[in-house]
């Protein structure tokens, strides 16, 4: 098993929270995409793993998962000093695809799911426009990072703190009906409706995209279908129960089965 | 090294720890992280005749001590089973021990998957009848707590297949002892306990149930206590080999079922928590062994000291 000492366990504002681990094997594997299953060390009465999207390696080994206190296993994470060993899985799941030398990046992003996107960063050759929806203007994560990177960065949040007053998908609607020349790749994470929602917007537009999907995970290797979301298939329902963790957490937006 | 060799009536393993059915699913999905020759023996999830979804979302919840899961038995079904690359065929190139977890929603279900994995049983050490799955609405648990419906379906396996069957007893019935001794008199050459204790979880904000099967299986080290109990039970009732699993964490508590009476154990939900935990558990076996001067896992099997 593969361990990963906390260099650094922060809060960055509000209840969300960055961690960095030491991991240089895990560092050297990961693509955007993937993710890693933590075992946190002080979690006692809990015994399953807390599975975190990638946000950034680097060279020097340091593994950056970004993260929102939102329940038992959050809060003791939060807690977890440097010094403290993790036992880490991963590199985990399917990655994103990287975008192609002449496309051009949008991101569909709500919450801590532009921590899932952040690697692509350094795959586009192009830049990018990432659109992020959130509650609140305290919500809105890592958009200076974004901007450093070369992405174009537009807001949209439910209670009009900040941008566009309203949800990421309207900002999705108004890219789509711009006339534009370039060649475009989607890419979409965040809570489960919104990534629906995107799916149905990409798909009704006749355009793909691919979507990381945060789910319940207990084995994260595709052991205990526990994860399961519902892909196209040849079936007589016309769907089946892939799993998340193995087959996902990217999947292109054409393959979800989309309930009616 | 204390001789690890375990014998299970008509099988032998070269060790007394398994995998928990639905755990480790076929193998295939551990494959990176260790040799499955290491195992005592890999214990598949079930299969059916038929390819099967399973149980709509949210499928388990995590409570204190352990997980409620309502899966629901989603597999690929028998052909497939047999056919496809991440199945048998990859198990049987792996060379681990195979035992195959069975399930149906009708007694003529049973013995057709029986009677096909009989046919092409090349690698499969032994078969484990399911009628303790409590999350599926036909089939599994409703044959395991009732006698004359466990008699009818596990006698018809038993003609169905010349294979070691182990019969998995469910512990949501009143006297545990009466299935095992059912089981034995229809012919089954083990006893697997326990499957999981049907629970329930409800999230106070939503007011809805964590699961949306309602109920599901409680697993983890939550249920030893009682799987430790209904070991012991089943192993003053039967004298055939017991395989003993419920909450096994590490070496310890393998070793409580085997005192209790098992032969051998199955690690379930601990592997989630660590792929590792089945080797760790063997190496901890041996340990205790040779520290209390054991030569032979046989010697500590219903060892337990009442006076």
């Amino acid at each position: 098993m593969k361990t990963g000492e906390i260099i650094s366990n922060k809060l960055i504002q509000g209840s969300y929270f960055q961690v960095d681990f030491y991991a240089p094997e895990i560092c050297r594997a990961a693509r955007p995409g993937h993710f890693v299953h933590v075992q946190i060390a002080n979690l006692t009465h809990r015994i399953l793993r807390r599975p975190f999207s990638i946000c950034d390696c680097s060279s020097d080994g340091a593994l950056r998962v970004l993260y929102k206190c939102v329940g038992e296993g959050t809060t003791a994470l939060s807690k977890l000093q440097p010094g403290t060993v993790c036992d880490l899985m991963g590199p985990l799941g399917n990655p994103f695809l990287a975008p192609a030398a002449d496309e051009y990046p949008i991101l569909v992003n709500g919450g801590y799911g532009a921590a899932a996107t952040f690697m692509l960063t350094k795959e586009s050759s192009n830049g990018g426009l990432m659109l992020l929806g959130a509650r609140s203007a305290s919500d809105l994560l890592l958009v200076n990072e974004y901007e450093a990177a070369g992405f174009e960065v537009r807001v949209a949040t439910n209670d009009g703190t900040a941008g566009h007053q309203g949800l990421v998908t309207d900002l999705l609607q108004q890219v789509i009906q711009q006339e534009t020349t370039r060649k475009w790749r989607f890419y979409a994470c965040g809570p489960e409706p919104m990534l629906m929602a995107v799916a149905s917007i990409l798909q009704k537009n006749h355009l793909s995209g691919e979507i990381s999907l945060d789910h319940l995970m207990c084995c994260g290797v595709g052991a205990c279908f526990a994860c399961v979301v519902k892909v196209k298939a040849d079936t007589p329902e016309g769907w089946r129960y892939a799993r998340s963790c193995k087959e996902g957490p990217v999947f292109n937006s054409e393959q979800l089965y989309l309930e009616k | 090294m204390a001789d690890l060799t375990t014998k299970l009536g008509p099988v032998t393993l070269k060790n007394p720890v398994m995998t928990a059915s639905g755990t480790f699913g076929y193998g295939f999905e551990y494959k990176d992280y260790y040799d499955l020759r290491k195992l005592g023996a890999v214990v598949v999830k079930g299969i059916a005749p038929f390819p099967s979804h399973g149980n709509p979302t949210p499928r388990v919840a995590e409570v204190t001590s352990g997980m409620l899961n309502a899966i629901g038995l989603q597999g690929p079904g028998v052909d497939k089973f047999l056919t496809g690359d991440e199945y048998m065929p990859f198990l049987r190139a792996s060379g681990a021990d195979v035992i195959v977890n069975i399930w149906g929603k009708t007694i003529e279900d049973y013995c057709e998957v029986a009677a096909r994995l009989d046919a092409d049983c090349a690698g499969i050490t032994a078969l484990e009848i399911n009628i303790s799955c409590p999350n599926i609405k036909e089939g599994g648990v409703a044959f395991g707590t009732d006698l004359n419906l466990a008699a009818k379906v596990l006698s018809s396996v038993r003609k169905a297949t010349s294979l070691p069957l182990i019969t998995k007893l469910s512990p949501n019935v009143t006297n545990i002892a009466d299935f095992a001794r059912c089981a034995v008199d229809c012919g089954s050459d083990m006893i697997s306990l326990i499957n999981t204790i049907t629970g329930m979880a409800i999230d106070i904000k939503t007011r809805r149930p964590k699961i949306a099967n309602l109920t599901g299986g409680l697993s983890g080290p939550a249920i030893k206590p009682i799987a430790i109990r209904m070991v012991y039970q089943v192993a003053q009732a039967v004298k055939v080999p017991i395989i003993g699993m419920g909450g096994i964490m590490n070496a310890d508590d393998a070793i409580e079922f085997m005192l209790a009476g098992a032969s051998a154990v199955a690690v379930g939900t601990a592997i989630f928590a660590d792929p590792y935990a089945p080797l760790k558990v063997i190496d901890g076996i041996n340990d205790y062994l040779e520290q209390h001067n054991c030569k032979s896992v046989a010697e500590i099997i219903g060892a337990l000291r009442l006076s």
